[in-house]
């Protein structure tokens, strides 16, 4: 296992395995199935600990790289590896498909089909996170976007197919951009010594250029814009958000945990691989819209969770509004009028609550739409002004629910706190208006979640219908749920020893050579304007 | 012999092959129809041993009949076994009546 | 100064100490929770371990304010109440040997130790900034700090979660736990009827009109109260501001958790969720106060005392000179902060020292009192504490009485060095309306616990005036006594509801005293206390007045605001305001007992099934009654005000003339104690007056109340509605909220999905046309071609007759006719 090419393949290809395999099950043999699904999600897991278990905390590059030529003629490499900023999210992927596998049972109908998509569904994921050729990332990305389609488009709910499709047409709409920006990037690297004179996709090396000012300043805004596009449609940012709900709303209840869990984490992700290195001058010129952005969706998703009555579209909602935060603390890049950065500690601090955000909100929001899921399989219903009195009727499910609903509320010693607040007192030194409105937030989350709280668990009696089938929650569902709430309870406590300090130097590596990327074109911008006068 | 040329063997050959059509295109009858193909056949082997006497073939148009000769045999036992068949099946050896495989 | 290695052998004997008391509780949540879920309902387990944690961590706390009292070497009084009682012998030869005057003696001891502070360092740097590190640690000599772990390090920038040591934090400490373990023994007795199964709730009924029924809840009260209690020691133990927030939410949960113990009760969860987010609105000051801290010092530590590792700072030494002063630069909008520090962000060019604008200063001091407004529920955020009644009355007793409410003044006296006279002014008026406005709603409350409530946010003004006006001591005295004798008066009203099975209305009682005496009787201790009453004229030496010990830390309250109004008669509200609000307040808090206790019975019921509570609730009730008569013992120059009197910041002793924009002439210790005499006397004279009054309306009854109500309709029906404040937040705030969520909602509806719509409908359109071109004209062309050639396929079908003959015929013709025409077009 020591060998990186195979550790990093396997834990991308396994889960492909697995569902080739589950080919040959009876198809009568339901459980055997899904205990096998779940054994591979769990091995999957396991790997993704042992890259973990090999990872050097204080080196802030990429370790553990593959690069084996796929298509040489087009140079593309079958390109792996990891940094501080994709082991997290590789872990969480490993975590919450083993979770949402766990919670798979609800799934009765094509038990086989809905696995198999499932577990191609992780390959694709994994993929995204340990991809580091732009072609590779892009089959990856699209990879990943098929299975969704069908897991919502079947198992889902009675709007399923509108769902489906609109999710579909949103992804791809923007992986479409994404395309372009990567074909712009190949025919540009041409041009550097980095590449060797040769039109490339491998990542390390786009950056590389674009860290010496290889890349144009109308190039990088353009690309940047295409880039942020298409991964803002995944993160989800308002005004490109509204595939979210509707595909939450409709999916089953693991899809929507991984949908929650990871999928939104890939936009983040996105720009900090892609976007941010490869535009440094884009980044920065786009900065004060993207943290503006970032801000409105948070405002903008805790006012319209209020407003639902459906207890999934809140919680669909409210992930609109903890991904604000990832936008922002990502982009609190401050420069000074020579283009020097400024305060970049506090950027650092920014872009850390930003990944660690990422990380808690896969824990938080999985819980949630996992509790959603266990109440709606009892009663079939989600109706919030319907529920009530469930804390007398289930009392650990509550109590559990309740833990998770406070992690994404925000409460410090759970997990949501952390990267809200480090985006926060990473904002002021950007921009004190908008440092204002972040923090009015807060009052509004509290409100949206103590009033669901309210409506679903407290009270005397439960009102809406099904109430005889309402039985306590069982052994399997309590195993999910205990562990997101475990998890969300160390992330809370203990955010540098388990995760911050993974990503520390990466994120060092990251703003340092954003900043020299930034200086490099500054410059040259800066002697064109001399010239002209 | 000296006079006899490759002309008279082509007449009779042709007189042969014309007898042979004519068998086939005016008899109703199967067998009439194959003594027509065994007639035509046996006009071509006549061209063809002529040519190889008379023209720069050697050997090549007598091998040449010998295999028409064969095919002729077999050709006629696997015909007759045919119509033996559609006589066992229809009590009539008329080509017209075997219609069965018009569409 | 101290050695190096007797502050760190010290410091860590403290921290282990504090933070095993700190913990102790945790771990008895964790254990409660997990243990009641699984074991029987009727145990009473949970509850004795609840006790035994927050009483271990009692006797922690007092071995700590030991080890921390001998450690500073402190000359407290040797005589009083039992948190110093085992320092006594130890302090006893040097206290008696010395001075005859108290008062001398203390002022001695204070002025020396902060002359000591500031002249020798000052000598030192010579007004060079160089040098700061040496003299940095000196106001903070009796204070240990120190790092539990870290939450995130960039540059830097470290956060990290911290613990700082010193006499308010001992004195808190021991304070919390004590009240918080006879309020635990006390909710054994209370909680007892939750031991059950089946639980049933006369204030829920069910849909078919009976009464709520559940199991009952006993292990969750108690796993719930030592959550509590571990937050709020974190809080009180935390080393920065940053942890301060941490638990300052943690505390905020744990009290909507106990407002909300009655999950079935529409109230309660509703009040639970008003108590939260209110305080979430407090917060968000919090947050505002925390960023421009953040943006602009880069630490979070209050201070750094190590003598070892000079150099690091915190804030106080970062925003204050060595003698307390704040060094400015600039005037009006330009004005500037210079920190004494050289790591701070912010430089200005030519200025070696980092610097922060004036105004954001302010700012931050008034966004952290923001939060302080939320949690010590101050106007404008009052509202919420009444509302959080609905939680049972041990709850009321400890979270929003004693402990909880009392944070933000709590963190207003650990954050003073960071307050500028502008935030001070902000404030005293808060506390002065805040005082006011609660005290007029509280003599027309007629719920018990209402009363108490309101006593509560009224007294909670008193020291947050007390806190504005200079007066550092006085608030957080007052912080101390109240907890006690306020903390007693919720448990005794928890007596009398628990007497009169779930009464609370005092409308309906009257003449307990008879049937619940050893309640009467303390609840009248506390009565008295809160009323700041005293034996005039008479005085026992060394003791001072005679009095429980409101009366002491009222006292010094209204010193404290008569000094400055004095300094400052454009101010003199912040004197008047307060002096007769004593007398209002003695007026409720006698009202309140008399209409409980004496008089005839207003329910025959009530009164028949009244009975004293059993000792388990009773034993609490005198252990706290004692300590509201004697924890103040001495007034200001008592061993608690000693001790408080250790941390309090160096600029304060000596007051300010002319300090900040405003103008503003802070009192210093010289000046309150010019006008102690002369406040007390008025101070005693008010509450006498509303004694008085009270005893007359409703001890003697000579005044018909109900005409009163009647002839001041308008004015007891607006203090009925507590001041319409409720309705006005309703209009002001809930409804915009909802209206712009709906808004929000629509807008993704109606804008953004019928946009997308829009979008769809155009592909959908422009793929219809397409299909049309393709109907009409490709695919007509493609089909004409395929017609055409399955129609010759249908002519030539006409040849295949199947004729044997025929085809021969066909053969023979085309052969023929191949003939001719090879002839014909053959070259010959």
């Amino acid at each position: 296992m020591s060998n990186p090419a195979f550790l990093l393949s396997a834990t991308i290809f396994l889960p492909t395995l697995g569902a080739l395999f589950l080919m040959v099950f009876d198809k009568k043999a339901e459980d055997a199935m899904r205990n096998f699904a779940l054994v591979i999600t769990a091995v999957t897991f396991g790997l993704t600990l042992l890259i973990l278990q090999q990872f050097d905390r204080s080196e802030g590059g990429i370790q553990m790289a593959v690069s084996i030529p796929w298509v040489p003629t087009w140079n593309i490499n079958y390109q792996l590896g990891v940094d501080g900023l994709s082991l997290p999210l590789v872990l969480l992927t490993g975590l919450i498909s083993m979770l949402s596998c766990l919670a798979s049972w609800s799934i009765k109908t094509k038990v086989r089909g809905f696995l198999m998509l499932f577990l191609i569904l992780e390959t694709g994921m994994m993929g995204v996170f340990l991809a580091l050729d732009f072609f590779l990332f892009y089959v990856f990305w699209e990879v990943m976007l098929l299975p969704m389609y069908f897991l919502i488009g079947v198992w889902g709910g009675p709007r399923r197919e509108y769902a489906a499709i609109k999710f579909f047409l949103y992804t791809l709409f923007g992986s479409v951009l994404m395309l372009i920006a990567m074909l712009m990037f190949y025919f540009n690297s041409a041009s550097s010594e980095i590449a060797g004179n040769e039109s490339i996709f491998d990542l390390l090396k786009l950056a590389e250029i674009a860290k010496v000012g290889g890349f144009d300043a109308t190039m990088q805004i353009f690309a940047f814009i295409l880039l942020f596009i298409g991964f803002a449609i995944k993160l989800p940012s308002f005004p490109v958000h509204t595939w979210l709900p509707d595909a939450h709303v409709e999916a089953p209840t693991p899809i929507s945990m991984i949908l929650a869990g990871v999928l939104l984490k890939m936009g983040g992700y996105g720009i900090l691989r892609i976007a941010m290195p490869l535009c440094p001058y884009g980044t920065q010129y786009a900065a004060y819209a993207l943290v503006a952005l970032g801000v409105f969706s948070i405002v903008y998703g805790a006012f319209a969770a209020m407003a639902q009555t459906d207890f999934k579209r809140l919680v669909a909602y409210s992930s609109v509004s903890h991904m604000g935060y990832v936008l922002v603390g990502m982009a609190v890049w401050k420069i000074s009028e020579t283009g020097a950065t400024e305060n970049l500690n506090f950027w650092q601090l920014g872009m850390a609550g930003a990944m660690f955000q990422m990380i808690g909100h896969g824990i938080s929001s999985a819980g949630m739409f996992f509790m959603v899921g266990v109440i709606y399989d009892r009663v079939h219903h989600r109706d919030l002004n319907k529920f009530g009195g469930l804390m007398q009727l289930m009392p650990l499910y509550s109590g559990l629910a309740v833990i998770i609903f406070f992690a994404g509320l925000g409460l410090p010693g759970l997990c949501g706190f952390i990267g809200e607040v480090f985006v926060v007192l990473s904002i002021w030194s950007y921009s004190p208006i908008l440092a204002i409105i972040t923090a009015s937030a807060v009052i509004l989350t509290a409100g949206y979640i103590l009033w669901t709280i309210q409506r679903v668990y407290l009270g005397p009696e439960y009102k809406g219908p099904h109430k005889e089938e309402i039985v306590p929650i069982t052994s399997r569902e309590t195993t999910v749920a205990a562990s997101l709430a475990v998890l969300a309870v160390l992330l809370g406590i203990f955010p540098y020893q388990l995760v911050l300090n993974l990503m520390d130097a990466s994120i060092a590596q990251l703003t340092v050579s954003l900043s020299e990327g930034y200086a490099a074109v500054q410059e040259t911008v800066t002697a064109v304007t001399q010239l002209s006068r | 012999m000296e006079n006899v040329g490759l002309e008279m063997f082509l007449a009779v050959s042709a007189v042969l092959f014309v007898c042979g059509v004519v068998c086939m295109a005016t008899k109703r009858n199967a067998i009439g129809v194959l003594m027509g193909v065994e007639l035509v056949l046996n006009g071509a082997n006549l061209n063809l041993v002529a040519f190889s006497r008379y023209g720069s073939l050697g050997l090549d148009g007598q091998v040449m009949s010998l295999f028409v000769i064969v095919l002729a045999a077999a050709e006629a036992a696997a015909a007759l076994a045919i119509v033996l068949a559609f006589y066992n099946n229809h009590m009539t050896v008329d080509v017209d009546q075997a219609t069965d495989l018009q569409g | 100064m101290m050695s190096p290695e007797f502050y760190s052998e010290v410091g860590n004997l403290l921290m282990w100490l504090l933070t095993a008391a700190w913990l102790l509780p945790l771990l008895g949540f964790v254990i409660e929770i997990f243990g009641g879920y699984w074991s029987d309902r009727k145990s009473k387990t949970p509850a004795y371990l609840a006790v035994g944690c927050i009483g271990t961590g009692f006797l922690l706390s007092l071995v700590a304010l030991l080890t921390w009292v001998d450690a500073a070497d402190l000359n407290l009084w040797h005589f009083g109440d039992t948190e110093s009682a085992a320092v006594a012998h130890h302090e006893a030869d040097a206290a008696e040997a010395g001075h005859e005057d108290d008062h001398s003696h203390s002022h001695d001891h204070a002025d020396h130790s902060n002359a000591h502070g500031e002249h020798g360092d000052a000598h030192h740097d010579g007004g060079h900034h160089g040098g700061h590190e040496s003299h940095a640690n000196d106001p903070f000599k009796t204070a240990f700090a120190g790092t539990f772990y870290r939450l995130g390090k960039y540059g830097s920038l470290d956060i990290t979660l911290d613990w700082y040591i010193d006499g308010l934090t001992v004195a808190m400490f021991a304070m919390v736990t004590l009240i918080a373990t006879c309020i635990h023994i006390f909710a054994i007795g209370y909680m007892s009827d939750e031991l059950t199964e089946r639980y049933e709730d006369h204030f829920v009924h069910t849909e078919d009109g009976g009464h709520f029924h559940r199991v009952g809840r006993f292990y969750r009260f108690f796993a719930y109260l030592s959550l509590f209690c571990f937050a709020m020691l974190g809080l009180v133990l935390a080393g920065n501001i940053f942890q301060v927030f941490i638990f300052w939410e943690l505390v905020g949960v744990c009290s909507y958790l106990l407002i909300g113990f009655y999950v079935e009760r529409k109230t309660a969860s509703t009040a639970a969720n008003k108590a939260f987010i209110m305080n979430r609105v407090g917060d968000f000051g919090f947050l505002i106060g925390l960023m421009i801290l953040w943006t602009w010092f880069g630490v979070f530590q209050f201070a750094e005392t190590n003598p070892e590792t000079v150099g690091s700072t915190g804030l106080f030494q970062m925003v204050r000179t060595a003698d307390g002063e704040l060094e400015t630069q600039g005037e009006g909008r330009e004005k500037v902060v210079v920190l004494q520090a050289q790591q701070g962000i912010h430089k200005d060019g030519g200025n070696p020292h980092p610097t922060i604008p004036y105004f954001l200063l302010v700012a931050a001091g008034l966004g952290i009192f923001g939060g302080c407004i939320g949690k010590s529920a101050q106007f404008p955020l009052q509202t919420w504490l009444p509302d959080a009644m609905e939680g049972p009355t041990p709850v009321s007793a400890l979270v929003h009485s004693a402990t909880m409410v009392a944070a933000g003044v709590y963190l207003v006296g650990r954050f003073y060095p960071m307050f500028t006279p502008e935030v001070l002014l902000v404030i005293a008026y808060t506390g002065c309306i805040t005082l006011f406005v609660g005290a007029t709603i509280a003599v027309v409350a007629t719920d018990i616990k209402k009363v108490l409530a309101y006593s509560t946010i009224s007294q909670l003004g008193y020291m947050m005036l007390a806190l504005g006006v200079g007066g550092w001591l006085a608030g957080l005295f007052h912080l101390i006594t109240h907890a006690f004798f306020k903390s007693l008066m919720f448990l005794c009203s928890g007596s009398v509801i628990h007497g009169c099975h779930h009464e609370q209305e005092m409308t309906k009682m009257g003449g307990l005293a008879k049937k619940m005496p050893i309640t009467c009787w303390t609840m009248f201790v506390g009565v008295v206390a809160i009323s700041g009453l005293a034996i005039p004229f008479l005085g026992i030496p060394k003791l001072g007045a005679i009095a429980f010990s409101g009366y002491h830390s009222k006292d010094a309250i209204v010193a404290a605001g008569m000094t400055f109004s004095s300094l400052n008669p454009i101010h003199s509200l912040l004197f008047f305001v307060p002096l007769i609000t004593a007398g209002i307040t003695a007026f409720y808090m006698f009202r309140m007992w008399f209409m409980t206790f004496f008089g005839k019975p207003k329910d025959q019921h009530v009164y028949d099934h009244a009975h004293e509570s059993p000792r388990v609730m009773t034993a609490p009730l005198l252990i706290l009654a004692f300590f509201a008569m004697f924890c103040a013992i001495g007034g200001e120059n008592g061993p608690l005000a000693q001790l408080i009197l250790t941390t309090e910041p160096v600029h304060v002793a000596e007051g300010a003339m002319e300090a900040g924009h405003i103008g503003l002439n802070l009192p210093g210790h010289h000046q309150i104690h010019e006008f102690h005499a002369s406040a007390g006397a008025v101070a005693l004279l008010v509450a006498f007056g509303g004694t008085i009054l009270a005893y007359l309306f409703y001890g003697l009854g000579i005044v018909d109340t109900g005409a009163m109500q009647k002839q001041f309709g308008g004015v007891h029906e607006f203090l009925r509605e507590k001041w319409m404040f409720d309705e006005l937040y309703e209009w002001m705030w809930v409804r915009p909220t909802l209206v712009v969520a709906t808004w929000a909602a629509a807008f993704d509806r109606c804008v953004l999905d019928r946009f997308l719509g829009f979008l769809a409908g155009m592909v959908v359109a422009i793929s219809s046309w397409d299909r049309r071109f393709d109907e009409a004209v490709v695919d007509r062309l493609v089909n004409a071609v395929g017609e055409a050639t399955s129609s010759v396929g249908r002519s030539l079908r006409y040849v295949q007759t199947g004729r044997l003959r025929q085809y021969v015929m066909f053969i023979a013709v085309s052969v023929v006719m191949l003939f001719f025409v090879l002839f014909a077009y053959l070259p010959r």
